[in-house]
């Protein structure tokens, strides 16, 4: 490729487009001038308003989880890049591909407290992959290059581009689209040959095998070898939450999310496996609970993971395999196909199916006895949308009820902030997913203390037509903290009242969006509809009772077995 | 607890060190020393870390060194038959000339340079591994130690001759 003469912004510009980039999520400021005229002035590359940078950065993380493509947020220097860090943080706890840009002072200014100045390269450090701060202009295409590589491969993550604007101003003379990258980056991918032939004996040869699937599985894009090797086996198989869609939680082998808040069937298959196959997981505390010795005691551990540091980080591990888990499980499935006699594992097949039967009943039994409105509500939600639709969730009780509840089919279509438990999330992400995938129906399942935190961005819903349906789970409380206080802290409430909340429909109407509120969960049909027919972005208010729990849980200190509030969950 | 001495080569960009230095922050590693140095490659920087922990920690501390982006290598020189060398300049006080003639046979005997006298004063400079440093610092406490400083470690392995 012959030399060309560009300004920085220009080259940016460029290297953004080649890199496939399609649309960018940011907010202008005083040292990007230079790349918003670039912007506006090339239409290649769609950039969407937001109205915090907070919000830019997890509706890049949104569209990163739905397209499996690499998110870019834009944020300025000083402040905006400051507001951007909890999204950075969120993306990289939850290995989305992102990659920011911010604005820095002239660097002639940087280090002098000038206005708008923030150390970001400093800042941004632990909670990206890796960042750069750009010090001259005839770097700009190698850096942005690997930031998109970096970015978008190994186990995926967050990468921060930090542009001071004299970098973006000066031209200089490059060579566009370099392919050179860093001498020490070499994404692990092929896992040992020995170590899967292992796994797999073990996994023929065992009685009760289980697959633990994480998202590392939709990250990879290996959701047709789970079902494959889940199949071919004939054995469980339980989620993460962020495994959530490896596998249809319709399949009868599946049991859905395990953990501190998952199903009470996939937790006492943990219990009681005897082989347990985790995939693409970093066994977070919220899955694993604190008796480690609870999880999975009488199981062989095999652990396959693309990052080298998650073996034997949280759990002790038997056979480690550190590689792709497409490629792993494509390799267990060879040898075990080749293999012409497995282990009889129908005692425990039979186990499985019956817990997932009973598992799917319960979900559909909207209105069953001993469970509260905020059951019946994404019960009913489940029901309604069938699996057909992208879900993004706030966090706390409503992220948990959705996670418990709401029936996933497909990969990419449960998208929740599960390592950082960001309350804000849900709403942008859904913006995010919708800009992703404009033909699939979007609902960000919210609380009313999350959705409060982030709802200035329906604002940008409006303004560029992303018609996202938020459906609020109002209980004018912060729900999950007020459980623990009811549960551990003998009912006393600290500051978990949220008092006179605002009227949500009022609130979606002053913005120009649909507003509904529903008081019964049978109501929740017609005014999901009345959202989606109304092609506008929409707010659904439901009101849930303020006692509501999140149950069966695992308490403080608690393991996989010993699961508290489980009377309902008769059938196992 | 043990310690381990781990050599790494690293892109020489700004940032790295306070990269580096931030992971172990991050993940609760006390770090025992740490010298950064140009290396016979362009380009390159050679950090020398030692730091102190259970195996299991080490070994976690290794990986996730290992993931940073600009890490070249990272090798475990305790699997190299390491040479561990530490630099270190003592200033110690001299009440008589006793006192030091003392001190200038014990520098003697531990083959420490005299680099600078004062009438109260010799300062000393002792290039060795660190166990026999902290054995000459002890020694050079009962006359009075005014100021002692050390580089930290720097260790080259002998296992193989050249980086594998």
């Amino acid at each position: 490729m012959p030399k060309v003469k560009l300004s920085g912004a220009e080259i940016v510009v460029e290297e953004l487009k080649d890199e496939g980039a399609e649309v960018a999520f940011g907010i202008p400021g005083g040292v990007l001038l230079d790349l918003y005229d670039t912007l506006y002035k090339d239409d290649a590359l769609r950039h969407i308003l937001m109205r915090h940078e907070q919000c830019a950065a997890h509706a890049a993380d949104g569209y990163a989880r739905v397209s499996g493509k690499t998110g870019v947020c834009i944020a300025t220097s000083g402040p905006g890049a400051t507001n951007l860090v909890t999204g950075l943080a969120n993306a990289s706890m939850d290995s989305a591909p992102v990659v920011a840009l911010t604005g820095q002072v002239v660097t002639s200014a940087i280090g002098t407290n000038a206005f708008q100045e923030a150390s970001t390269f400093t800042i941004t450090m632990p909670v990206t992959k890796h960042n750069f701060l750009v010090t001259r202009t005839k770097d700009l295409p190698k850096v942005i290059h690997n930031a998109f590589y970096v970015a978008n491969t190994g186990r995926k993550g967050v990468v921060l581009i930090d542009l001071p604007k004299d970098v973006l101003a000066g031209k200089a003379t490059v060579n566009l689209h370099p392919k050179e990258t860093f001498a020490g980056y070499k994404p692990n991918i092929k896992p040992n040959l020995v170590q899967t032939k292992k796994a797999a004996e073990v996994l023929a040869n065992a009685e009760r095998p289980l697959i633990l699937a994480g998202g590392g599985i939709i990250s990879a894009e290996a959701t047709e070898e789970l079902r494959h090797l889940v199949e071919l086996l004939g054995t469980g198989v339980v989620t993460t939450l962020m495994g959530k869609g490896a596998i249809s939680e319709h399949h009868p082998f599946c049991l859905g999310m395990a953990g501190m808040h998952g199903h009470l069937c996939a937790n006492k298959a943990i219990n009681e496996c005897d082989a347990l196959l985790a995939l693409g997981t970093r066994f977070s505390d919220r899955l694993t609970g604190w008796l480690l010795d609870q999880f999975a005691p009488d199981a062989t551990m095999i652990h396959v993971d693309i990052d080298a540091a998650e073996i034997n980080k949280n759990m002790p591990v038997d056979i480690p395999i550190v590689g792709d888990v497409k490629l792993a499980l494509s390799d267990m499935i060879k040898w075990l196909e080749k293999k012409k006699k497995l282990g009889d594992k129908s005692v425990w097949l039979q186990r499985i199916k019956e817990m997932h039967s009973a598992c799917e009943e319960c979900i559909h039994d909207v209105r069953r006895e001993g469970t509260s409105i905020s059951d019946s509500v994404i019960k009913e939600i489940s029901l309604i949308l069938d699996g057909d639709a992208i879900v993004t969730t706030e966090v706390g009780q409503c992220q948990m009820f959705a996670a418990h509840y709401y029936m996933t089919r497909e990969p990419r279509t449960f998208i929740s902030s599960g390592g950082l438990g960001t309350m804000g999330f849900g709403f942008p992400a859904a913006i995010g997913a919708k800009v992703a995938a404009p033909d699939k129906k979007v609902v960000d399942i919210a609380g009313d203390g999350s959705f409060l935190m982030t709802c200035q961005d329906l604002a940008t819903c409006v303004e560029n037509d992303i018609p996202v349906v938020v459906c609020i789970l109002d209980n004018r409380y912060l729900g999950m903290v007020r459980q623990w206080q009811e549960l551990f802290y003998d009912k006393a409430y600290a500051h978990t009242g949220l008092g006179l909340t605002p009227d949500f429909v009022k609130l979606a109407e002053a913005f120009g969006c649909y507003g509904e509120r529903v008081e019964k969960p049978e109501d929740l049909k017609d005014a999901f509809n009345n959202a989606f027919e109304s092609g506008k972005p929409s707010v659904i208010d439901v009101i849930v009772g303020k006692d509501d729990k999140i149950l069966p849980m695992i308490p403080p200190g608690g393991g996989v077995i010993g699961m508290i509030g489980t009377e309902r969950c008769k059938h196992v | 607890m043990q310690t381990r001495i781990i050599s790494l080569l690293v892109e020489d960009h700004p940032g790295v060190l306070t990269r580096m230095s931030g992971m172990f922050t991050m993940r609760g590693i006390n770090i025992m020393s740490l010298t950064v140095s140009p290396c016979e490659k362009d380009g390159l920087s050679r950090m020398t870390v030692a730091i102190k922990g259970t195996e299991s920690e080490l070994e976690k501390v290794r990986k996730q060194i290992s993931n940073l982006i600009e890490v070249v290598k990272v090798v475990d020189l305790m699997q190299e038959e390491p040479i561990i060398r530490d630099l270190s300049l003592l200033k110690v006080h001299v009440k008589d000339s006793k006192a030091r003639s003392e001190v200038m046979q014990l520098a003697e005997s531990y083959s420490a340079k005299i680099v600078d006298a004062t009438l109260d004063s010799v300062t000393l400079e002792l290039t060795e591994e660190p166990k026999r440093i902290d054995r000459f610092v002890d020694l050079m406490k009962h006359f009075g130690l005014k100021q002692l400083f050390r580089t930290g470690i720097t260790a080259i392995g002998t296992a193989s001759g050249t980086d594998k």
